[in-house]
């Protein structure tokens, strides 16, 4: 244990963790030092307090110095109770200020890092960094205080058994010993139980779960009482095995209900004895056995050293995060834009290289997208379409190699200038916002209703919006929303601004082709200045765009218009079977030939 | 509170009630179980009055020992107890699990209804801290309860009628403590909802981290957080007083008695009272009553208040009786389906999806239903269906309203397939069978052939072998439902982009084999190229404006005279 501890502490990860630690425990301000304060006397007046009752019961047949032995017991008591008083409200303040420091830390610094921290960590175990983990670590200024005086009670208790007499502070100790054992056997006995109730109980989830999935199927067949019946299943192993987890319960409680009341009967015989032999007073025997209570304490300060190492894993895991490097932005402006009404929105690649997993994806590509041109970008599945939209937008950097816009790097702009000017549109939006109007609105600095519903009328999304319990006012957790419905929100989003460059990746692939032939119209109408680059998957799309940028084998094999390219047949094998069976493309060669045949 | 807060109680006491003779064997055990406090302060007393202080060590130490004896048989009865909190609480338990899982089934059947993430959770988590909860209070009110009626009878009878003079500040304590019970409890229930909307404003922020940089949106979203993140702060602070309400709850009830003992015992010496006496009455206050009194004070103000809020939470979540339909007047006379001027919207304020929509599908026609997306296609499916209920107007089947019918009897008339097929984990024949369960091997094996499943079975390794959705691909998965479709007499099918994930070859084996099974087939197409496979073709269009449009013809005729159908086909052909 202790060589592990050691081998902890070298660990730069873990001093990283207990740097964070403490600069998080600063951040509880005064009210830690209140608690520590507070926690310190109410623990010393609890230590004092059987040895004054000791001496008041032993002032009592004299009657001298009775009323100052009683007003010392009622000080010692309203000093205790008052201390907790303070410590309660210090506790929840300084966890309060504590925790919330180290989560919104976390949480600028996830932001300021950007989408890379998903590629590093995973969502769910990020949450749960800034949840749970930040909540634990969070905590350490009060633990830390609760562990130095949680152990003042029982250390001390065992000190002054020892000092009213060698031989009951003997007994006590033979008796805490017994206990401690006692407790492991049951941690190492409940644990095995408990894996195998969590396992039942992980078989009944599992079923649900299926179930879930296939609600409406339920639904239509009426199977709700049959369903049930499977999922629940797995209930006569929970059923053993809680019952099993209870059978350890009785047996620790049998254990607990005895070694303790009887440590403290040993103790008030061995002091009884001390009584009789003339060693102890009567008072000393009642402290006596009420030290041996505070004794028996001991295991909840060893609680606190648990939750002390629970922060510190905390810590570790919030620090793991903050060590990550953020996304450096520049500080340059962008020129302003052509006094021809154009917006500019030249965008350039030179000897751009990004790999995945080692191998390089992308690799010396040059490429010149004209300022107002609307670009397609196409390549067989897994050529890095959507690499090279998120290197357009500064979403991923490259290793090698340079972006421009408008003849600056773009990681020499500054980041309004930069999100202002590059916009994008998902194949899966992430909508964030209470309501729909605040989802279109997220990534927009003009916030006029005019413009949102413009850009949602552009964007095809007005329709299915209006017809929400509150139209634009729906609480976006309360719209039931289709893949193709998210879509033309992310569009509307990406539309409620007017960007330079505006990328569309995959942008359009849910809608049914009615809506993406209405859009896609819209994307590719002429002389509105905008550059814009479409990450195409359909031939229909890249039809209608001016320029086709091929991207084969890391780098653009041509980029020319679609239908100078269509003559060639490897361009045409993009859009064919090989794109996924069930894609529309297959539909679009093949339909054709039976309808022409109807029509005529 | 909400509403159905006032349940909770009612399903606690219910949870007890139901095992009335459990609830006396815990009286009798707790009643043994007081036994060696009962004793405790007396025999102190008597140990040192009759013994240690009179130079007897022999009687001191028989004290002791009868003081012993009450600690075993004590101990005997905490292991009863604990077997038969286990006889009242897993049983509890166990209706918690039924009831969670028939809720998340109730609510994901209903309509409008969505996967209910939180399912999972309650299952897991929140049933479990129900349970230990609910155990735990039984175990504490009860174990103050004795402990406090031993206590008071002790000092009683070590101190005479003095020893009343106890009551007052417990019972001053407990009311102070039973008065802020209410404010407790909302704020430990806003602490729960902050906490869980800490944690849901982060998850956006995460899960959305590409779309908020993109959007140069990193304050906005950090801000979201931030307010989360201060109302949790406050509501921790908050709480956080709480617990010195409960301190002082106990200083009152506890100390404050203690403290009078101590002043009164002067004039107890005077009127007789020996040491023994006094110190036996500390043991009562210090040893019995204190630990007792925060015990309770401490499980209840975390514990019991957890149980009710969360408890609280289970039960809104959980099923909610719905009224059962009256059985089958009569059989329907004949299959025709029939929508009676049907009007649908989601929600008062919405536009209707399906405006006075009037429509005859006849016995045996394959319909196929087009249209752009957002058009009300999978919603008229739906309502077809009976799985949607509309606002106004009905749909018939063989001149029976569709809404009269209960699901079960439905169900043997009309199969709805929709786009998510369900696969669950079980043997591929459960799968097959899940709408007829008496399927023979012989139509099994007609239905897997006619669909082109056969391979699949073969490598699942046949009808017996296990299978989840997990071994199938999602076009796998529909048609393993297709053919549950295919094995049922149902005379109506009604597939909602059932082929979805199909490529067209197979969706085109799929939709002539169920074509041709003889009943009625609606189909709603993902592709166009259904619709040329159709008798009739219903073309929905949403015109912006909410002007709903319906027409209905063969292939020919809609190109002829819809400009949308026409619009559709010519994209088709690109």
């Amino acid at each position: 244990m202790n060589s592990h501890q050691a081998g902890r502490s070298r660990d730069p990860a873990w001093r990283k963790a207990d740097r964070l630690l403490l600069s998080t425990g600063r951040r509880g301000g005064l009210w830690t030092w209140w608690l520590a304060l507070a926690t310190l006397v109410s623990a010393g007046a609890e230590i004092l307090l059987p040895a004054a009752l000791g001496r008041a019961l032993d002032a009592l047949p004299g009657g001298a110095h009775v009323t100052s032995a009683l007003l010392v017991c009622a000080g010692l008591i309203a000093l205790m109770v008052a201390g907790k008083v303070i410590g309660d409200i210090a506790t929840g303040a300084s966890n309060a200020r504590s925790t919330g420091w180290l989560r919104m830390t976390l949480m600028r610094h996830l932001v300021a890092i950007g989408p890379a921290a998903t590629r590093r960590f995973e969502p769910g175990d990020l949450v749960t960094r800034v949840t749970r983990n930040a909540s634990e670590a969070g905590q350490v200024g009060v633990t830390a205080v609760m562990v130095g005086a949680g152990l003042i009670p029982p250390v001390g208790s065992i000190v002054a058994l020892a000092l009213i007499d060698p031989w009951v502070g003997l007994t006590a100790l033979a008796g805490l010993v017994a206990m401690a054992g006692l407790l492991r056997v049951f941690v190492r006995d409940n644990s095995e139980t408990i894996g195998h109730y969590l396992h039942s109980q992980g078989l009944i989830a599992a079923r649900l779960l299926d179930a879930l999935s296939g609600a409406r199927t339920i639904a239509a067949a009426g199977s709700i009482e049959h369903e049930r019946r499977r999922i629940l299943q797995p209930m006569r192993g929970l059923r053993e095995h809680g019952m099993r987890m209870w059978r350890n319960q009785v047996r620790v409680a049998g254990q607990a209900a005895v070694i303790g009341p009887l440590l403290q009967l040993f103790v008030v015989g061995v002091a009884g004895l001390g009584v009789v032999a003339g060693r102890l007073t009567v008072g000393e025997l009642y402290a006596a056995s009420r030290y041996a209570v505070l004794a028996a304490g001991i295991g909840s300060a060893v609680g606190f050293l648990n939750k002390l190492t629970r922060a510190r894993a905390g810590g570790r895991r919030v620090a793991e995060v903050l060590t990550e490097p953020v996304t450096p932005y520049g500080v340059a402006s962008l020129p302003a834009s052509s006094d021809k009404g154009g917006w500019g929105g030249r965008l350039e690649f030179r000897g751009v290289r990004v790999s995945a997993a080692g191998e390089p994806v992308i690799d010396g590509l040059n490429l010149v997208v004209p300022a107002g041109a609307t670009v397609a970008v196409v390549g067989r599945s897994g050529a890095g379409k959507s690499l090279l939209a998120a290197l357009a937008g500064r979403l991923t950097d490259p290793e090698q190699g340079r972006v421009l816009l408008d003849g600056v790097a773009l990681p020499d702009l500054s980041r309004e200038q930069l999100r202002g000017a590059v916009g994008f549109a998902f194949e899966r939006p992430a909508l964030v916002g209470d309501t729909i109007e605040e989802v279109i609105n997220f990534g927009s600095r003009s916030r006029t209703q005019e413009k949102v519903r413009g850009a949602a009328a552009t964007a095809r999304a007005d329709t299915f919006v209006e017809r929400l319990p509150q139209g634009y006012q729906t609480a976006l957790a309360a719209a039931p929303l289709s893949g193709g419905e998210v879509q033309r929100l992310g569009l509307a989003r990406a539309f409620a601004h007017p960007y330079r460059v505006l990328i569309l990746d995959d942008a359009t692939s849910s809608l049914d082709t009615v809506t993406e032939r209405q859009v896609g119209a819209v994307l590719t109408a002429r002389g509105v200045g905008q550059t814009r680059l479409i990450i195409a998957h359909r031939a229909a799309t890249a039809a209608r765009t001016d320029l086709v940028a091929w991207i084969d084998q890391g780098q653009v094999r041509s980029l020319r218009p679609h239908a100078e390219l269509w003559r060639d047949p490897n361009y045409r094998a993009l859009f064919g079977p090989e794109e996924g069976l069930a894609e529309p493309p297959t539909e679009w060669r093949r339909v054709p030939t039976e309808l022409v045949a109807v029509s005529t | 509170m909400t509403a159905t807060s006032n349940t909770v109680p009612w399903i606690l006491f219910g949870a007890l009630r139901r095992h009335p003779r459990a609830l006396l064997r815990l009286a009798a055990w707790s009643a043994l179980e007081v036994l060696p406090l009962l004793l405790s302060g007396y025999g102190v007393a008597r140990a040192l009055d009759d013994g240690f202080l009179v130079g007897r060590p022999g009687t001191g130490l028989v004290w002791l020992s009868v003081l012993a004896v009450a600690v075993l048989a004590g101990a005997l009865a905490t292991r009863h107890i604990y077997r038969i909190l286990a006889e009242i609480v897993e049983p509890f338990r166990d209706d918690l699990v039924d009831r969670v899982v028939g809720g998340a089934l109730q609510r994901s059947t209903v309509l409008g209804g969505r996967p209910d993430s939180g399912a999972v959770a309650r299952l897991t988590h929140q049933v479990e801290v129900v349970r230990d909860c609910f155990a735990g209070l039984l175990l504490l009110t009860r174990s103050f309860v004795v402990t406090a009626v031993a206590a008071v009878i002790g000092i009683a009878a070590l101190t005479g009628v003095v020893g009343l003079l106890v009551l007052p500040p417990l019972l001053a304590g407990l009311a102070f403590f039973v008065a802020s019970l209410r404010s407790m409890m909302a704020r430990q229930r806003d602490h729960v909802l902050t906490d869980e909307s800490v944690a849901e404003s982060a998850s956006t922020v995460v899960h959305s981290l590409r779309d908020v940089v993109a959007c140069g949106a990193e304050d906005r979203a950090c801000a979201r957080v931030q307010r989360e993140v201060d109302a949790h702060a406050a509501a921790e602070r908050t709480l956080a007083r709480m617990a010195a309400v409960r301190t002082l709850s106990v200083a009152v009830g506890a100390w404050l008695p203690t403290v009078g003992l101590l002043v009164a015992a002067p004039w107890l010496l005077a009127t007789g009272a020996t040491l023994g006496t006094i110190a036996g009455g500390l043991v009562y206050l210090t040893q019995g009553l204190l630990p007792a009194l925060r015990a309770l004070v401490d499980g209840v103000g975390i514990g019991a208040l957890r149980l009710v809020v969360t408890l609280d939470r289970l039960v809104e979540a959980g099923e909610h009786p719905v009224p059962a339909r009256a059985p089958l007047p009569q059989a329907p006379g004949g299959h025709d389906l029939v929508a009676d001027g049907v009007t649908f919207s989601y929600g008062s304020h919405a536009e209707p999806v399906v405006d006075r929509l009037d429509q005859v599908i006849p016995e045996g026609q394959h319909l196929v239903i087009v249209g752009p997306s957002g058009a009300g296609k999978s919603t008229l499916a739906g309502l077809l269906a009976a799985t949607h209920v509309p606002q106004c107007g009905e749909v018939r089947l063989g001149g029976l309203p569709v809404a009269d019918l209960d699901p079960q009897t439905l169900a043997r008339y009309r199969v709805l397939i929709p786009q998510e097929a369900y696969v669950f984990a079980g043997t591929v024949g459960e799968n097959l069978r899940y709408l007829h369960p008496a399927a023979t091997r012989t139509e099994l094996d007609a239905a897997v052939d006619a669909l082109g499943l056969r391979s699949v079975v073969t490598r699942l390794g046949g009808y017996d072998a296990a299978v989840d959705s997990g071994m199938l691909s999602a076009g796998e998965r529909q048609l393993v439902a297709l053919a549950r479709a295919h094995l049922t007499p149902a005379p109506v099918l009604i597939l909602d982009e059932a082929t979805c994930h199909l490529d067209p070859v197979a969706e085109e084996r799929v939709e002539r084999v169920l074509a041709g099974r003889g009943g009625t087939l609606v189909v709603v197409a993902h592709r166009l190229s259904s619709a040329l496979r159709a008798q009739r073709i219903l073309l929905m269009d949403s015109a912006p404006g909410g002007v709903n449009t319906v027409v209905s013809g063969s292939h020919r005729e809609l190109l002829r005279t819809a400009p949308m159908y026409r619009d559709l086909v010519g994209h088709w052909m690109g």
